[in-house]
């Protein structure tokens, strides 16, 4: 018996290295899976907004296609920010949607709670959920149930624009530390004192930009679209309302004439060429007057927004932009969440990225904000203080629609910029010349029905 | 020598070869088979490109549907009808749509018979002119209306730098700006656009029409204004009641001009009817509100045209004769 013993147990010795070895090369196997090469074949769309960062991006992830998918190609297609809205939600619709989208944040968390995104809670593990830069958390750019849909694409706060030629030579005080009045009596004296140009410019027509420069004034009045605390019920009925359209109705004197139709481009524009010495905008003014206007970039510095008197905020509005992955109808998740991993692991693709429309793309990584490389830019020299208020002091006024007063997630906001309700209450007090209150009530009621309409989304 | 066909011998000639295999698998047809063989390609992309849209709007109509949610897609009966008519902006769409086809119409149409009169002459180089005038018909709608905007920019648009540069006016004028101005200026464009194809059909009328009426009018003494209200008028009626209807039809249910140039705005100020519908459709995602309001335009026109042609008399003529 003994010896029959000993065959059993020298052939369960080798059962076992068998299982063992069966079980380390089913770990091996598995972890290589991760890693492994992608057979699939075909383009990978990716949508994104106009300027080279989203190419950037998309060359970092053919970079990983190349190695690891060689059928793969991904390929950008830019949609104009006016248009966003209507591409995503027709193509999503129409069961077409790309491989990978780079979005704003409101129409990402409206995504997002529809459910129409795969969770990337698995690529944000990889990537590093230490690795975000100081102010920054990770439900800004888009978490929801506990899940990360988002992942951080950059940030991009629109702040105050001032032509410090002008002002100096008007003697207006430092713009850093101005209140509302300080901003308004500033305008005031840029019109009087310089025909020629507007004293401020926003965008005042019926589209997303309005929608975003109120946005800013109305948070730093105290004012929300919603109480996200309260079963998300409207409380933009609100005097703090009724305060950002008067403000903005007193500043509509001393910009020019036509912004009432004005969306981004034109505010750029406005302060490009010179008929404007104050604008609202994100960091592409300062890029575009680089590229065109030397003396008007050499002169133009970019500050925090000025304070509402009585709340003392200095709210920006911004666009904690991410990358999130179409959960329906895509066939190439698995294949764009190796390649999005891939880049946002990178240091030199992200500082990249950013370098391609200086400074209007902020970092959001800490490696990439405090690279070297970061800082071997043009602008660094050039524009310091600016860069850094576009990138970092900003934050600390960080706020945006789809996240009001970083309160919490607001995924209704998508769909009244769709509607662009927050630019038609303005354009109700700027074109039809409603009262602030009555405006705020018009404003509320439409924002009510988004509410009524898509509770499905909180529930 | 003449080789014996058969034929004057009350036999048919025999058929090539070729020809008598493609009888024996396709049989003769009788003309109205092959008229309907020829029309069926027609028939068939009517029925798919047009007949089964207007169904599915008109069903889509009764629905509650967003594309989002299509788990959610519920009948709701006339609610969707319900809100476009409670809806204070569908009314405001509705009279602008009106103001906006109404005017355009009646310039397109002045303007179309006067340069079609001006065009009737037998003028060295006038076909070069008659060329030309195609020319805003013929370029897409979206390159006109991009074009512009850049035209009308208030700052740097050319339209204002020549204004100012020739003294006409001061102070830039804000083409898109105001409502008034906006509105004024989409029905510019659409003037523009369009009134080349009120030529076309008019000048083609006025070709044919016979010279011995005016020789007669003449010799009658009829003056020029005379011979226009008693000859040519009468004889363009049929082609303008045509020409009005289309037009009409067409410019009310415009949607690409006015959201290319102005997006309906300022505010709501150029809203069309067909604007509101898009903006329903896709901004709010409201399909079933969108399908509603293209629904109404159509009995609008529907019932508009009928009473038009009805008033106009079109047609009275050949049914008395």
């Amino acid at each position: 018996m003994r010896p029959s013993r000993a065959i059993t147990a020298k052939s369960c010795i080798h059962r076992r290295d068998f299982l063992a070895s069966g079980a380390a090369l089913a770990l091996v196997t598995s972890g290589h899976r991760s890693n492994a090469q992608s057979s699939k074949t075909g383009t990978v769309r990716v949508w994104g907004e106009p300027g080279p960062y989203g190419g950037v991006a998309v060359a970092a992830m053919n970079e990983w296609a190349q190695k690891n998918a060689p059928g793969l190609k991904f390929e950008i297609e830019t949609i104009p920010w006016d248009g966003v809205y209507v591409k995503l939600m027709t193509d999503l619709a129409a069961r077409r949607p790309p491989g990978l989208i780079s979005v704003e944040s409101p129409i990402a968390m409206q995504l997002m709670a529809e459910g129409l995104l795969e969770p990337l809670d698995d690529v944000s593990q990889t990537v590093g959920r230490d690795r975000l830069a100081d102010k920054l958390k990770w439900e800004y750019f888009g978490a929801w149930t506990s899940k990360q849909y988002i992942m951080p694409a950059h940030h991009q706060p629109h702040l105050l624009l001032v032509r410090t030629d002008i002002s100096k030579e008007l003697g207006l005080s430092d713009p850093d530390g101005w209140s509302w009045n300080d901003l308004a009596n500033a305008a005031r004296t840029i019109t009087q004192k310089k025909p020629e140009m507007a004293g401020i410019c926003m965008a005042l027509g019926r589209n997303l930009c309005t929608d975003y420069h109120f946005a800013a004034l109305l948070h730093q009045a105290g004012g929300r679209m919603f109480d996200q605390r309260n079963k998300f019920e409207v409380a933009f009925d609100s005097p703090e309302t009724a305060e950002a359209l008067e403000f903005v109705r007193e500043l509509q004197q001393f910009m020019p004439k036509g912004a009432v139709e004005y969306s981004f481009l034109q505010v750029v524009d406005a302060h490009v060429t010179g008929k404007t010495a104050m604008s609202f905008y994100w960091g592409r003014t300062l890029g575009r007057a680089a590229e065109e206007a030397k003396p008007i970039f050499e002169a133009t510095e970019a500050f925090n927004h000025a304070r509402n008197p009585r709340t003392t905020r200095r709210s920006n509005w911004n666009d904690f932009q991410g990358w999130c992955i179409p959960a329906r109808n895509n066939p190439f998740v698995e294949e764009a969440k190796q390649a999005l991993t891939y880049y946002l692991k990178s240091t030199p693709w992200l500082v990249k990225y950013c370098h391609s429309l200086m400074p209007n793309v902020a970092p959001v990584f800490k490696d990439q904000a405090e690279s070297a490389e970061l800082r071997n830019h043009p602008f660094y020299q050039s524009k310091a203080r600016a860069v850094d208020t576009y990138f970092n002091t900003s934050l600390e006024h960080a706020s945006s629609t789809a996240n009001e007063l970083l309160q919490g997630v607001n995924p209704f906001a998508g769909i009244v910029h769709g509607r662009s309700i927050l630019a038609q209450t303005v354009q109700k007090v700027v074109i039809d010349k409603m009262s602030p209150r009555d405006a705020a009530k018009w404003g509320a009621r439409e924002l009510d029905s988004v509410r009524k309409e898509n509770m499905q989304l909180v529930n | 020598m003449l080789i014996d066909t058969g034929a004057g011998r009350g036999s048919p000639p025999p058929l090539p070869a070729s020809r008598s295999s493609a009888r024996r698998w396709f049989p003769e047809l009788s003309d109205n088979t092959v008229g309907l063989l020829f029309i069926a390609p027609f028939i068939v992309t009517g029925l798919f490109f047009m007949v089964y849209p207007v169904i599915e709007a008109v069903r889509m109509a009764f629905f509650s549907y967003n594309p989002l949610r299509p788990e959610v897609t519920r009948y709701v009966g006339l609610a969707n009808f319900q809100f476009i008519l409670s809806d204070p902006l569908f009314w405001d769409a509705f009279l602008q749509g009106t103001v906006w086809t109404l005017l355009s119409i009646l310039f397109q149409t002045l303007l179309g018979v006067s340069i079609a009169l001006l065009l009737n002459r037998t003028l060295p180089g006038i076909a070069v002119f008659r060329g030309l005038l195609l020319f805003p018909y013929i370029v897409p709608t979206v390159v006109i209306a991009l074009i512009w905007r850049w035209i009308f920019n208030p700052e740097i648009g050319v339209v204002n730098y020549a204004l100012i540069a020739t003294g006409l006016v001061d102070t830039p004028i804000y083409w898109l700006s105001t409502p008034d101005m906006a509105m004024a200026s989409t029905i510019l464009l659409n003037v523009w656009k369009y009134t080349p194809f009120v030529v076309i059909c008019v000048l083609a009328r006025l070709q044919s029409v016979p010279q011995e009426l005016y020789d007669a009018a003449r010799v009658d003494g009829a003056g020029a204004f005379r011979r226009f209200l008693d000859v040519t008028l009468p004889q363009l009626r049929e082609v303008l009641i045509v020409v009005v209807v289309f037009r009409t039809i067409w410019t009310f249910n415009k949607f690409e001009e006015i959201y290319l140039l102005t997006k309906g705005g300022p505010g709501t100020s150029t809203f069309n009817l067909a604007v509101y519908s898009f903006e329903q459709s896709i901004a709010s995602l409201k399909l079933g509100v969108g399908a509603a309001t293209g629904v109404v335009m159509m009995v609008m026109l529907l019932i508009g045209s009928i009473v038009y042609l009805r008033v106009s008399g079109f047609g009275r003529e050949e049914a008395g004769a």
